[in-house]
């Protein structure tokens, strides 16, 4: 790949912001992909598109909505990549995707096992509302996906969540759902 | 759902009720059915207490420290000539004031003056990678390497931890010293930085070809890591005090009496010239000796 210096003309408050959410950007991009190389190249790529694009974002809104939804498109792109150079059925693809590696160190067990049995459309509802305290409305604006379809996915994502807790293996319309994502 | 005459309100309000996002009857409905539904209150409070355990355990995550390749790529304008600038005058400031003159000429020179090195390399794999010709001391790829495995370390950052109440850290801090001392052969005092803003979380005894040697580490409220680490000074070693960078990390050493020191960490290289500034003036009171 050819040098490139994306953002060079970036203002000096956007940079800080940008630094400053950084940190929230890897937890989001690990609740996507359980394995850390995937997730900081997923931070990376979203820093280097912020950059390069730093001139649309307007200064009166949440920085953190921006960059969560330029990583939530970049995560996207990059599915549809792996997809397009495999010959194996997509939703077997997104099933493999989800289940953690056995024996992962980067997974502590219960809660976060639990978190990576879930589809990505549900992990990633539970952790922009649950975790990063967005309201359905900057959950919304982040998918790309209207505030109903937040508040109907949160609500069978808590149900699959709970599943996964107590019983560890149901895996409820996990698959159906995924379909929705894209 | 079992006794409901009324309507009862679904999955969708009851979580959306959880995180008060109905308009205000509904929100007052949800209320109602949930004061006289002890089921459904219990499942809403099960929700509540796994959406917070998730927020409990991933709150440590963002503490961990950054790459340094994404400081590098997000602080890093139209590349080293406004950087490098105030950078050059500070560090002749530097050397002006520990009287390192003679350090000067070699400064220009050094490889930290040049762009930060191409953002996405794995630090890991930068610091086991052979030295760039400019790299003169072998040693330093170690400190980095050293600094690379141990600092993202959640449990384990340190062999011996110093923690608990202040006397306690005392007698911590006074058994490390003793030993990494009587280890190295060369005076090891903990170093405080805390006026610096950093605490001392540990130290580990470490090997390298040269002997043994050491890794303090200190933690800045944020939870950044830097570490220092200490050796015999080596034949070759030389006397100035010098920054180098590999791969997004900074290191600036020195060689003080016996001992060869390097700072290593993620921070900007004025936080870290800040704190190496302090390890040099704590270091020389301990071994009541002058460079040079």
């Amino acid at each position: 790949m050819p040098s490139r210096k994306p953002g060079v003309n970036a203002p000096e408050p956007f940079r800080q912001q940008l630094l400053d959410t950084l940190p929230r950007l890897r937890r989001y991009a690990r609740s996507l992909s359980f394995d850390h190389a995937n997730a900081d190249d997923l931070v990376q790529t979203t820093a280097e598109r912020a950059l390069a694009h730093w001139h649309q974002f307007d200064q009166r809104r949440d920085i953190r909505v921006w960059l969560l939804s330029i990583a939530h498109n970049a995560h996207l792109d990059r599915i549809r990549r792996e997809q397009r150079y495999t010959l194996v059925d997509p939703d077997q693809l997104a099933e493999r995707r989800e289940a953690p590696a056995p024996g992962d160190p980067g997974l502590r067990m219960d809660l976060l096992a639990a978190l990576a049995r879930l589809s990505v459309a549900h992990r990633e509802v539970l952790l922009l509302v649950g975790v990063e305290q967005l309201s359905y409305a900057e959950c919304a604006e982040v998918l790309g996906v209207p505030a109903g379809t937040v508040m109907s996915r949160l609500a069978r994502a808590r149900v699959a969540m709970r599943a996964a807790l107590d019983g560890g293996a149901a895996r409820p319309e996990a698959a159906p759902n995924l379909r929705r994502v894209v | 759902m079992t006794n409901d005459k009324l309507q009862p309100p679904d999955d969708e309000q009851l979580s959306a009720w959880l995180d008060a996002e109905l308009n205000e009857p509904a929100q007052a409905s949800v209320q109602d059915w949930l004061q006289t539904h002890p089921d459904d209150a219990a499942r809403v409070r099960l929700w509540a207490a796994d959406r917070d355990a998730l927020r409990a355990r991933l709150a440590p995550e963002l503490d961990e420290p950054l790459p340094g390749a994404w400081v590098d790529l997000v602080t890093t304008t139209a590349p080293v000539r406004r950087l490098g600038g105030s950078w050059e005058a500070m560090a002749a400031q530097w050397v002006l004031a520990v009287g390192l003159g003679a350090a000067m000429g070699a400064w220009w020179a050094r490889p930290g003056n040049e762009p930060p090195p191409t953002p996405g390399t794995a630090p890991l794999a930068a610091a086991t990678a052979p030295a760039t010709p400019d790299t003169q001391e072998p040693w330093l790829q170690f400190a980095a390497l050293a600094h690379t495995v141990y600092v993202p370390e959640k449990r384990h950052p340190v062999e011996v931890a110093v923690e608990g109440d202040p006397a306690a850290q005392a007698a911590q801090e006074a058994h490390l010293s003793r030993w990494l001392t009587k280890r190295l052969d060369v005076p090891v005092k903990m170093f405080d930085l805390r006026d610096q803003g950093y605490r001392l979380v540990g130290g580990r005894l470490l090997p390298e070809s040269n002997g043994p040697c050491a890794q303090l580490m200190y933690e800045d409220s944020a939870g950044q890591r830097v570490t220092v680490y200490l050796r015999r000074k080596g034949t070759d070693a030389p006397a100035s005090f010098r920054y180098e960078e590999l791969n997004g990390l900074g290191l600036f050493y020195w060689v003080e009496g016996p001992a060869g020191y390097a700072l290593v960490g993620q921070a900007s290289r004025e936080r870290l010239l800040a704190l190496a500034e302090a390890i040099y003036r704590s270091g020389k009171d301990s071994i009541g000796s002058v460079i040079e």
